[in-house]
């Protein structure tokens, strides 16, 4: 079954079209890399996947659930790393995680491990504020997969990460479907087997299969 | 003509005959004299302001409730046509208020309550400004607009239990004379009609300007879909 | 209770974060010192007229703390981009609202505890158990109020323009009756201050009520 299917998705700001009628099916642990300059409409996209964001037109299924309506259920199923990495900098990398735990609904075991996972175990008490970007990065994608959800949506995760962040992105996005927005091309073939190009808001030729990871 | 123009003509004549009704019809008062006629219109107008007002509550709930765009648009229509009574309301008081309470202005509770409306409605429309248009724009409007019309009443309720000195629904408690009567709800009536062309006109207005801007998309849309078929 | 569990975590963290940041405290504490200097030399304050003027300037900045207090607990989360986060998880909108409240309520109540005894030093007006109490019904009210406007304000342009607009006319109620029994308390005559309570609680109520079901259609997208 499909995790994702998107059908006509448009979004506009006015008299701008920042989403044009774009088609979308993403397979069960299918990842998906979404490509495109700047302003081509991947974090349009991508809000609209994670249910940030309502489309101007269009519809959209996730988990086979009206994207439109379910929206606070499905919440609880995404992970989304969105462009700003949201933290609270006079908080420390455990106390946001474990904020988070309670709106998620999540036990706070999950901070220990979750921090284990993203490497920043040794600087947990640290206030988000005072950590380096890549860091917060890391802090940001940690916070996405605390309630393990099935599908994650990532709006150019790698934008500040270091040079074992592909490896992460590749850790967290495993048995899970994902979507990723990236500039990178290298890195879109390294973590998806498919990759969707978008030129001012509308996909450019067909999705192409790449070639095959793993 | 247009069903609208035929509508504006209907109700500029129906207010002339209203106006024939407080000039020539209703006796003078007899401890006022000529300027007590000011209180046909302003009570009409105060009416007609809080009947819009009603129109954008239940249009807000109605939004929130459905998602309706029309249900918006007549809101948007209401408050508009609400402030310019609200706005008429207030000038009328005030110039009666000059000459039998020798002030322009007191901060009575029905006077103040009529300010805070007024204030409420033009934050209303600036909502509608300033946020992003379409769902934004509606349901913030739509919270401004039940929270405004809920606040009058309270407004005017804690103040009347301070001090007030506006006088009493003269209507409603049966001192009005025949004909000042008669003056009165001929001249409420036609000024309800007004404000129902008015409203009318105006969510003309703001349905053709919707369908302008999503002409600017829809041949797009249009357009890619024809392309994904070939 | 879930949802109770929710409110208390997002208010305990920004007052954690207040506690670690000293932003807004002593910024409004020292706001309101400056507005009753100002008011000083604004109304030619000597000992006869203080009963009368004092409740004028207590709400005056009280009125205008809440606006900074209400506008800036929203401001930061939207320059953080952190609201999204909160509203990207399962929890209720209207606990994350009532956890917003909340803490920008007690940081509005700690500037309250700076206002009120330095209004009495001060104006040399009495500082009793009925003015405190006026104050603090009324702080909830306008809390509720202030922040569902704020939540509104925090995603449109020009909002520093926009929260007073919305807000202050719907404070107004509180201020009115408020005002009447600080007025009562001080001295300064006019209707008891135990129905004025009994009044504010009820405004409470209804404003409470009203914002919690308006908070999902300010929050949720």
């Amino acid at each position: 079954m499909s995790t994702i299917v998107g059908t006509a998705l448009t979004q506009r700001f006015g008299a701008d079209v920042a989403l044009d009628a774009v088609d979308l099916v993403v397979d069960a642990g299918e990842h998906l890399a979404v490509l495109g300059e700047n302003g081509a409409g991947k974090t349009t996209l991508l809000r609209i996947v994670a249910t940030a964001a309502r489309p101007t037109s269009g519809t959209l299924q996730i988990f086979g659930l009206d994207a439109m309506v379910e929206r606070r259920r499905l919440r609880g199923r995404i992970g989304f790393v969105a462009h700003a990495p949201g933290l609270y900098p006079a908080l420390s990398a455990a106390e946001n995680l474990a904020f988070f735990c309670t709106l998620q609904g999540v036990d706070r075991a999950r901070v220990a491990q979750v921090l284990d996972l993203v490497g920043l175990a040794d600087i947990a008490r640290r206030p988000a504020g005072k950590l380096s970007r890549g860091a917060q990065q890391r802090l940001a994608i940690g916070r996405a997969v605390l309630h393990e959800p099935q599908l994650l949506v990532l709006d150019e995760p790698d934008a500040s990460l270091d040079s074992d962040g592909p490896d992460l992105l590749m850790k967290v996005m495993r048995g899970r479907t994902a979507i990723i927005a990236t500039h990178d091309h290298a890195l879109a073939n390294r973590l998806c087997k498919r990759t969707l190009e978008l030129r001012r808001g509308r996909v450019v030729g067909v999705p192409t299969r790449l070639r095959v990871v793993h | 003509m247009t069903r609208h123009e035929q509508g504006s003509a209907a109700s500029v004549a129906l207010m002339l005959i209203a106006g024939g009704f407080i000039f020539l019809f209703a006796p003078t008062d007899a401890l006022q004299g000529p300027v007590q006629r000011i209180f046909y219109l302003h009570v009409s107008a105060a009416i007609a302001a809080y009947g819009c007002f009603a129109v954008v509550l239940i249009g807000g709930v109605v939004y929130l409730w459905k998602e309706n765009a029309a249900a918006d648009r007549l809101a948007r229509a209401a408050a508009l046509v609400g402030l310019v009574f609200t706005t008429v309301t207030l000038v009328m008081g005030m110039i009666w208020a000059k000459p039998i309470w020798g002030t322009f202005w007191t901060w009575d509770a029905r006077l103040t309550s009529t300010l805070v409306l007024w204030i409420i409605y033009a934050g209303y429309l600036m909502v509608r400004r300033l946020a992003e248009p379409g769902r934004q724009s509606a349901r913030f409007a739509a919270v401004v607009g039940i929270f405004g019309f809920i606040d009058v009443p309270v407004v005017h309720f804690s103040v009347t239990w301070w001090r007030t000195q506006h006088p009493g629904p003269v209507v409603l408690n049966d001192a009005l004379p025949p004909r000042m009567l008669v003056a009165f709800l001929i001249t409420m009536a036609c000024t309800l009609v007004l404000a129902a062309v008015m409203i009318a006109i105006r969510y003309r207005i703001e349905f053709l300007t919707d369908q302008a801007a999503e002409k600017v998309v829809a041949p797009i849309v249009a357009q890619t879909r024809a392309g994904d078929a070939r | 209770m879930r949802s109770i569990t929710i409110a208390l975590a997002v208010a305990r963290k920004d007052l954690a974060s207040e506690w670690r940041t000293r932003e807004i405290v002593p910024a409004l504490a020292q706001f309101v010192v400056l507005a009753l200097v100002i008011a000083n030399f604004g109304f030619q304050f000597d000992s006869r007229n203080a009963p009368a003027i004092a409740p004028g300037v207590l709400w005056m900045a009280l009125v205008f703390a809440g606006l900074v207090a209400f506008g800036r607990a929203f401001a930061a989360e939207r320059e953080q981009a952190s609201l999204e986060a909160m509203l990207m998880t399962p929890a209720m909108p209207a606990a994350i609202f009532a956890g917003k409240a909340l803490a920008a309520g007690l940081l509005l109540v700690i500037c309250e505890a700076v206002l009120l005894p330095a209004l009495a030093l001060f104006f040399a007006v009495p500082l009793t158990f009925d003015e405190v109490s006026a104050v603090l019904l009324a702080t909830v009210g306008m809390a509720v109020l202030g922040c569902l406007f704020a939540a509104m304000v925090a995603q449109v342009r020009a909002r520093e323009l926009l929260l007073p607009l919305l807000t202050l006319p719907l404070w107004i109620p509180f201020v009115v009756v408020g005002g009447q029994a600080v007025q009562s308390a001080m001295g300064g005559g006019g209707t008891a201050t135990g129905s004025a309570n009994g009044l504010l609680l009820d405004l409470d109520i209804l404003f409470v009520v009203l914002t919690s079901l308006a908070a999902r259609f300010v929050l949720d997208d």
